[in-house]
Protein backbone atom coordinates (compact mmCIF):
# COMPACT_ATOMS: atom_id res chain seq x y z
CA UNK A 1 0.00 0.00 0.00
CA UNK A 2 1.30 3.41 -0.91
CA UNK A 3 1.31 5.93 1.87
CA UNK A 4 -0.04 9.40 1.04
CA UNK A 5 2.94 11.72 1.06
CA UNK A 6 2.54 15.14 2.64
CA UNK A 7 3.92 17.66 0.19
CA UNK A 8 5.50 20.76 1.64
CA UNK A 9 4.26 22.92 -1.21
CA UNK A 10 0.71 23.32 -2.50
CA UNK A 11 0.08 22.50 -6.15
CA UNK A 12 0.45 25.49 -8.47
CA UNK A 13 0.73 26.13 -12.23
CA UNK A 14 4.20 26.82 -13.56
CA UNK A 15 3.21 30.05 -15.37
CA UNK A 16 2.05 31.68 -12.13
CA UNK A 17 5.20 30.58 -10.33
CA UNK A 18 7.20 32.25 -13.10
CA UNK A 19 5.17 35.45 -12.77
CA UNK A 20 6.07 35.53 -9.08
CA UNK A 21 9.74 34.99 -9.90
CA UNK A 22 9.66 37.87 -12.42
CA UNK A 23 8.08 40.27 -9.91
CA UNK A 24 10.67 39.48 -7.21
CA UNK A 25 13.71 39.33 -9.52
CA UNK A 26 14.34 43.12 -9.68
CA UNK A 27 14.45 43.19 -5.87
CA UNK A 28 17.10 40.47 -5.75
CA UNK A 29 19.94 42.99 -5.86
CA UNK A 30 18.71 44.74 -2.70
CA UNK A 31 18.08 41.36 -1.02
CA UNK A 32 21.57 40.29 -2.07
CA UNK A 33 23.26 43.36 -0.56
CA UNK A 34 21.30 42.93 2.69
CA UNK A 35 22.19 39.21 2.80
CA UNK A 36 25.85 39.89 2.05
CA UNK A 37 26.02 42.52 4.80
CA UNK A 38 24.32 40.15 7.25
CA UNK A 39 26.68 37.29 6.38
CA UNK A 40 29.78 39.46 6.75
CA UNK A 41 28.44 41.03 9.96
CA UNK A 42 27.81 37.64 11.58
CA UNK A 43 31.31 36.35 10.84
CA UNK A 44 32.93 39.69 11.70
CA UNK A 45 31.18 39.73 15.08
CA UNK A 46 32.90 36.41 15.81
CA UNK A 47 30.24 33.84 14.94
CA UNK A 48 31.64 30.50 13.77
CA UNK A 49 30.92 29.42 10.22
CA UNK A 50 28.59 26.51 11.15
CA UNK A 51 26.73 28.84 13.53
CA UNK A 52 26.30 31.52 10.88
CA UNK A 53 25.14 28.97 8.28
CA UNK A 54 22.62 27.47 10.72
CA UNK A 55 21.25 30.92 11.59
CA UNK A 56 20.88 31.81 7.89
CA UNK A 57 19.02 28.61 7.04
CA UNK A 58 16.82 28.13 10.11
CA UNK A 59 16.18 31.63 11.41
CA UNK A 60 15.85 33.27 7.95
CA UNK A 61 14.91 36.71 9.30
CA UNK A 62 17.48 39.39 8.48
CA UNK A 63 16.32 42.04 10.92
CA UNK A 64 16.06 39.55 13.83
CA UNK A 65 19.47 38.06 12.93
CA UNK A 66 21.17 41.47 12.95
CA UNK A 67 19.28 42.65 16.03
CA UNK A 68 20.35 39.63 18.10
CA UNK A 69 23.95 39.68 16.84
CA UNK A 70 25.36 42.16 19.40
CA UNK A 71 23.44 40.33 22.14
CA UNK A 72 24.91 36.94 21.18
CA UNK A 73 28.37 38.51 20.90
CA UNK A 74 28.04 39.81 24.47
CA UNK A 75 26.73 36.45 25.70
CA UNK A 76 23.44 38.06 26.79
CA UNK A 77 20.95 35.79 28.64
CA UNK A 78 19.03 33.66 26.13
CA UNK A 79 15.57 34.93 27.20
CA UNK A 80 16.74 38.46 26.31
CA UNK A 81 18.01 37.21 22.91
CA UNK A 82 14.74 35.41 22.16
CA UNK A 83 12.55 38.28 23.41
CA UNK A 84 14.42 40.73 21.18
CA UNK A 85 13.90 38.54 18.09
CA UNK A 86 10.24 38.12 19.03
CA UNK A 87 9.72 41.88 19.32
CA UNK A 88 11.42 42.57 15.99
CA UNK A 89 9.41 39.79 14.31
CA UNK A 90 6.00 40.76 15.70
CA UNK A 91 5.25 42.53 12.41
CA UNK A 92 5.04 39.07 10.81
CA UNK A 93 2.10 38.22 13.08
CA UNK A 94 0.18 41.06 11.39
CA UNK A 95 1.26 39.74 7.95
CA UNK A 96 0.08 36.22 8.76
CA UNK A 97 -3.26 37.48 10.10
CA UNK A 98 -3.71 39.61 6.97
CA UNK A 99 -2.96 36.81 4.48
CA UNK A 100 -4.36 33.77 6.37
CA UNK A 101 -7.53 33.52 4.22
CA UNK A 102 -5.40 32.57 1.21
CA UNK A 103 -3.79 29.65 3.03
CA UNK A 104 -6.37 28.18 5.48
CA UNK A 105 -7.48 25.41 3.11
CA UNK A 106 -3.99 23.87 2.92
CA UNK A 107 -2.69 20.97 5.06
CA UNK A 108 -0.72 22.09 8.10
CA UNK A 109 2.73 21.22 6.68
CA UNK A 110 2.11 23.49 3.69
CA UNK A 111 0.83 26.28 5.93
CA UNK A 112 3.94 26.02 8.10
CA UNK A 113 6.25 26.27 5.08
CA UNK A 114 4.22 29.11 3.53
CA UNK A 115 4.54 31.00 6.83
CA UNK A 116 8.33 30.50 6.95
CA UNK A 117 8.53 31.98 3.42
CA UNK A 118 6.16 34.89 4.16
CA UNK A 119 8.75 37.65 4.72
CA UNK A 120 8.49 41.41 4.22
CA UNK A 121 8.88 41.57 0.43
CA UNK A 122 6.92 38.43 -0.43
CA UNK A 123 4.03 39.66 1.68
CA UNK A 124 4.14 43.16 0.15
CA UNK A 125 4.13 41.91 -3.47
CA UNK A 126 1.51 39.23 -2.83
CA UNK A 127 -0.94 41.55 -1.04
CA UNK A 128 -0.57 44.17 -3.76
CA UNK A 129 -1.15 41.65 -6.57
CA UNK A 130 -4.29 40.00 -5.14
CA UNK A 131 -5.86 42.75 -3.02
CA UNK A 132 -8.89 43.01 -5.35
CA UNK A 133 -9.22 39.30 -6.11
CA UNK A 134 -12.58 38.09 -4.71
CA UNK A 135 -11.39 34.48 -4.42
CA UNK A 136 -8.90 33.47 -1.75
CA UNK A 137 -6.64 30.44 -2.07
CA UNK A 138 -6.44 29.62 -5.80
CA UNK A 139 -3.56 27.66 -7.43
CA UNK A 140 -2.70 30.86 -9.36
CA UNK A 141 -2.23 32.73 -6.09
CA UNK A 142 -0.06 29.94 -4.64
CA UNK A 143 2.05 29.98 -7.78
CA UNK A 144 2.67 33.72 -7.58
CA UNK A 145 3.35 33.49 -3.85
CA UNK A 146 5.86 30.62 -4.13
CA UNK A 147 7.56 32.18 -7.15
CA UNK A 148 8.23 35.44 -5.29
CA UNK A 149 8.96 33.87 -1.90
CA UNK A 150 11.34 31.19 -3.22
CA UNK A 151 13.24 33.79 -5.28
CA UNK A 152 13.56 35.96 -2.17
CA UNK A 153 14.70 32.92 -0.14
CA UNK A 154 17.29 31.85 -2.73
CA UNK A 155 18.72 35.38 -3.14
CA UNK A 156 19.00 35.70 0.64
CA UNK A 157 20.60 32.28 1.22
CA UNK A 158 23.16 32.57 -1.60
CA UNK A 159 24.23 36.12 -0.71
CA UNK A 160 24.41 35.30 3.02
CA UNK A 161 26.60 32.23 2.39
CA UNK A 162 28.85 34.38 0.20
CA UNK A 163 29.08 36.96 2.99
CA UNK A 164 29.86 34.24 5.55
CA UNK A 165 32.65 32.84 3.34
CA UNK A 166 34.31 36.19 2.54
CA UNK A 167 33.47 37.83 5.89
CA UNK A 168 36.83 36.91 7.41
CA UNK A 169 38.64 38.94 4.73
CA UNK A 170 37.34 42.26 6.07
CA UNK A 171 39.33 43.70 9.00
CA UNK A 172 37.05 44.68 11.89
CA UNK A 173 38.16 48.34 11.78
CA UNK A 174 36.29 48.68 8.46
CA UNK A 175 33.24 48.87 10.69
CA UNK A 176 30.97 46.25 9.16
CA UNK A 177 28.74 46.36 12.22
CA UNK A 178 27.83 49.86 11.01
CA UNK A 179 26.62 48.39 7.70
CA UNK A 180 24.44 46.05 9.76
CA UNK A 181 23.00 49.01 11.71
CA UNK A 182 22.36 50.89 8.46
CA UNK A 183 20.47 47.92 7.04
CA UNK A 184 18.27 47.85 10.14
CA UNK A 185 17.57 51.59 9.79
CA UNK A 186 16.46 50.93 6.19
CA UNK A 187 13.84 48.55 7.63
CA UNK A 188 12.95 51.06 10.34
CA UNK A 189 12.46 54.26 8.28
CA UNK A 190 9.44 53.07 6.22
CA UNK A 191 7.76 52.07 9.52
CA UNK A 192 8.15 55.64 10.83
CA UNK A 193 5.35 57.01 8.64
CA UNK A 194 3.00 58.18 11.43
CA UNK A 195 3.47 60.44 14.41
CA UNK A 196 2.98 57.71 17.10
CA UNK A 197 5.75 55.62 15.52
CA UNK A 198 8.10 58.63 15.37
CA UNK A 199 7.38 59.40 19.04
CA UNK A 200 8.05 55.75 19.91
CA UNK A 201 11.38 55.86 18.06
CA UNK A 202 12.50 59.08 19.81
CA UNK A 203 11.54 57.88 23.31
CA UNK A 204 12.99 54.39 22.79
CA UNK A 205 16.16 55.79 21.21
CA UNK A 206 16.92 58.20 24.05
CA UNK A 207 16.07 55.64 26.76
CA UNK A 208 18.12 52.88 25.14
CA UNK A 209 21.20 55.14 25.03
CA UNK A 210 20.73 56.24 28.65
CA UNK A 211 20.15 52.67 29.89
CA UNK A 212 22.99 51.11 27.88
CA UNK A 213 24.93 50.39 31.10
CA UNK A 214 22.16 48.28 32.67
CA UNK A 215 23.23 44.66 33.30
CA UNK A 216 22.13 41.78 31.02
CA UNK A 217 20.96 44.19 28.29
CA UNK A 218 17.86 44.91 30.38
CA UNK A 219 17.93 48.52 29.19
CA UNK A 220 16.83 47.21 25.81
CA UNK A 221 13.61 45.69 27.13
CA UNK A 222 12.91 48.65 29.44
CA UNK A 223 13.22 51.16 26.59
CA UNK A 224 11.08 49.06 24.21
CA UNK A 225 8.32 48.70 26.81
CA UNK A 226 8.28 52.42 27.66
CA UNK A 227 8.68 53.61 24.04
CA UNK A 228 6.03 51.17 22.81
CA UNK A 229 3.62 52.28 25.55
CA UNK A 230 4.15 55.94 24.54
CA UNK A 231 3.49 55.17 20.85
CA UNK A 232 0.35 53.15 21.66
CA UNK A 233 -1.00 55.80 24.05
CA UNK A 234 -0.57 58.51 21.42
CA UNK A 235 -2.27 56.30 18.82
CA UNK A 236 -5.22 55.57 21.15
CA UNK A 237 -5.50 59.22 22.18
CA UNK A 238 -5.42 60.44 18.57
CA UNK A 239 -8.03 57.95 17.36
CA UNK A 240 -10.39 59.11 20.14
CA UNK A 241 -9.84 62.84 19.60
CA UNK B 1 32.33 36.97 27.50
CA UNK B 2 31.49 35.90 23.95
CA UNK B 3 28.60 33.54 23.27
CA UNK B 4 29.68 32.37 19.83
CA UNK B 5 32.18 29.74 20.93
CA UNK B 6 30.00 28.17 23.59
CA UNK B 7 28.25 25.66 21.34
CA UNK B 8 25.50 24.79 23.84
CA UNK B 9 24.62 28.48 24.14
CA UNK B 10 24.65 28.91 20.35
CA UNK B 11 22.62 25.74 19.71
CA UNK B 12 19.97 26.84 22.21
CA UNK B 13 19.99 30.39 20.81
CA UNK B 14 19.49 29.18 17.21
CA UNK B 15 16.80 26.67 18.26
CA UNK B 16 14.88 29.41 20.09
CA UNK B 17 15.28 31.89 17.23
CA UNK B 18 13.97 29.26 14.77
CA UNK B 19 10.92 28.77 16.99
CA UNK B 20 10.43 32.57 17.02
CA UNK B 21 10.55 32.73 13.19
CA UNK B 22 7.90 30.01 12.79
CA UNK B 23 5.79 31.22 15.73
CA UNK B 24 5.48 34.70 14.23
CA UNK B 25 5.43 34.06 10.46
CA UNK B 26 3.13 31.03 10.58
CA UNK B 27 1.14 32.16 13.64
CA UNK B 28 -2.27 32.85 12.11
CA UNK B 29 -1.81 30.21 9.40
CA UNK B 30 -1.76 27.57 12.15
CA UNK B 31 -4.37 28.95 14.59
CA UNK B 32 -8.02 27.89 14.21
CA UNK B 33 -10.09 30.38 12.23
CA UNK B 34 -12.16 31.23 15.28
CA UNK B 35 -9.10 33.04 16.65
CA UNK B 36 -9.02 36.59 15.28
CA UNK B 37 -6.52 39.38 15.84
CA UNK B 38 -8.12 41.99 18.17
CA UNK B 39 -7.76 45.57 16.92
CA UNK B 40 -6.08 46.68 20.16
CA UNK B 41 -3.42 43.99 19.72
CA UNK B 42 -2.71 45.15 16.23
CA UNK B 43 -1.47 48.45 17.70
CA UNK B 44 0.94 46.70 20.04
CA UNK B 45 2.17 44.43 17.25
CA UNK B 46 2.67 47.45 15.00
CA UNK B 47 4.79 49.52 17.37
CA UNK B 48 6.84 46.79 19.09
CA UNK B 49 9.08 46.08 16.05
CA UNK B 50 9.69 49.82 15.47
CA UNK B 51 10.80 50.28 19.07
CA UNK B 52 12.81 47.05 19.20
CA UNK B 53 14.82 47.97 16.09
CA UNK B 54 15.45 51.44 17.54
CA UNK B 55 16.59 50.00 20.87
CA UNK B 56 19.14 47.83 19.03
CA UNK B 57 20.52 50.43 16.64
CA UNK B 58 20.62 53.51 18.91
CA UNK B 59 23.07 52.13 21.52
CA UNK B 60 25.39 50.65 18.86
CA UNK B 61 25.73 54.07 17.21
CA UNK B 62 25.20 56.62 19.99
CA UNK B 63 27.13 55.01 22.87
CA UNK B 64 30.75 54.08 23.57
CA UNK B 65 31.64 51.78 26.49
CA UNK B 66 27.96 51.91 27.56
CA UNK B 67 28.09 55.72 27.92
CA UNK B 68 26.25 58.22 25.68
CA UNK B 69 28.62 59.37 22.92
CA UNK B 70 27.22 62.37 21.02
CA UNK B 71 30.24 64.17 19.60
CA UNK B 72 32.02 65.39 16.48
CA UNK B 73 34.29 62.37 16.93
CA UNK B 74 31.44 59.88 16.61
CA UNK B 75 32.02 58.85 12.98
CA UNK B 76 29.28 56.20 13.07
CA UNK B 77 26.75 58.86 14.06
CA UNK B 78 27.54 61.11 11.07
CA UNK B 79 27.57 58.13 8.72
CA UNK B 80 24.16 57.06 10.03
CA UNK B 81 22.68 60.54 9.63
CA UNK B 82 23.98 60.87 6.05
CA UNK B 83 22.79 57.38 5.14
CA UNK B 84 19.35 57.99 6.66
CA UNK B 85 18.97 61.17 4.61
CA UNK B 86 19.87 59.22 1.45
CA UNK B 87 17.35 56.49 2.27
CA UNK B 88 14.58 58.95 3.17
CA UNK B 89 15.04 60.63 -0.22
CA UNK B 90 15.58 57.67 -2.58
CA UNK B 91 14.28 54.63 -0.64
CA UNK B 92 17.24 52.59 -1.81
CA UNK B 93 18.98 50.37 0.74
CA UNK B 94 22.00 49.66 -1.44
CA UNK B 95 22.70 53.37 -1.99
CA UNK B 96 22.14 53.99 1.69
CA UNK B 97 24.67 51.38 2.85
CA UNK B 98 27.23 52.57 0.29
CA UNK B 99 26.91 56.25 1.30
CA UNK B 100 26.98 55.41 5.01
CA UNK B 101 30.10 53.26 4.72
CA UNK B 102 31.78 55.86 2.44
CA UNK B 103 31.16 58.65 4.97
CA UNK B 104 32.37 56.44 7.81
CA UNK B 105 35.54 55.43 5.95
CA UNK B 106 36.27 59.02 4.89
CA UNK B 107 35.93 60.26 8.49
CA UNK B 108 38.05 57.37 9.78
CA UNK B 109 40.88 58.28 7.40
CA UNK B 110 40.79 62.07 7.46
CA UNK B 111 38.91 63.36 10.51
Amino acid sequence: MKRARAHLFAYCPRSDFEEGVRSMAPLSLAIGVWGLVTGVAMVNAGMTMPGALAVTLFVYAGSAQLATLPLLAAGAPLPVVWATALLVNLRFVIFSAASRNYFVKLPWQQRLVAGYLNGDLGFALFSRRFADDPERGTPEQYGYFYGGAVTNWAAWQVSSYLGIIIGGLFPSEWGFELAASLALVAVLIPMANKFPAVAGIVVTGILSVLTADMPMKLGLLVSVVVGGAVAMSIDVWRSRA
Amino acid sequence: MNGFHDWVYMALAVAGLTVVTFATRSSFFMLPQSVQLPASWERALKYAPVCALTAIVAPTVFTRDHEPFISWDNHQMWALLAASAVFAKWRNMTAMICVGMAVFTALRWWA
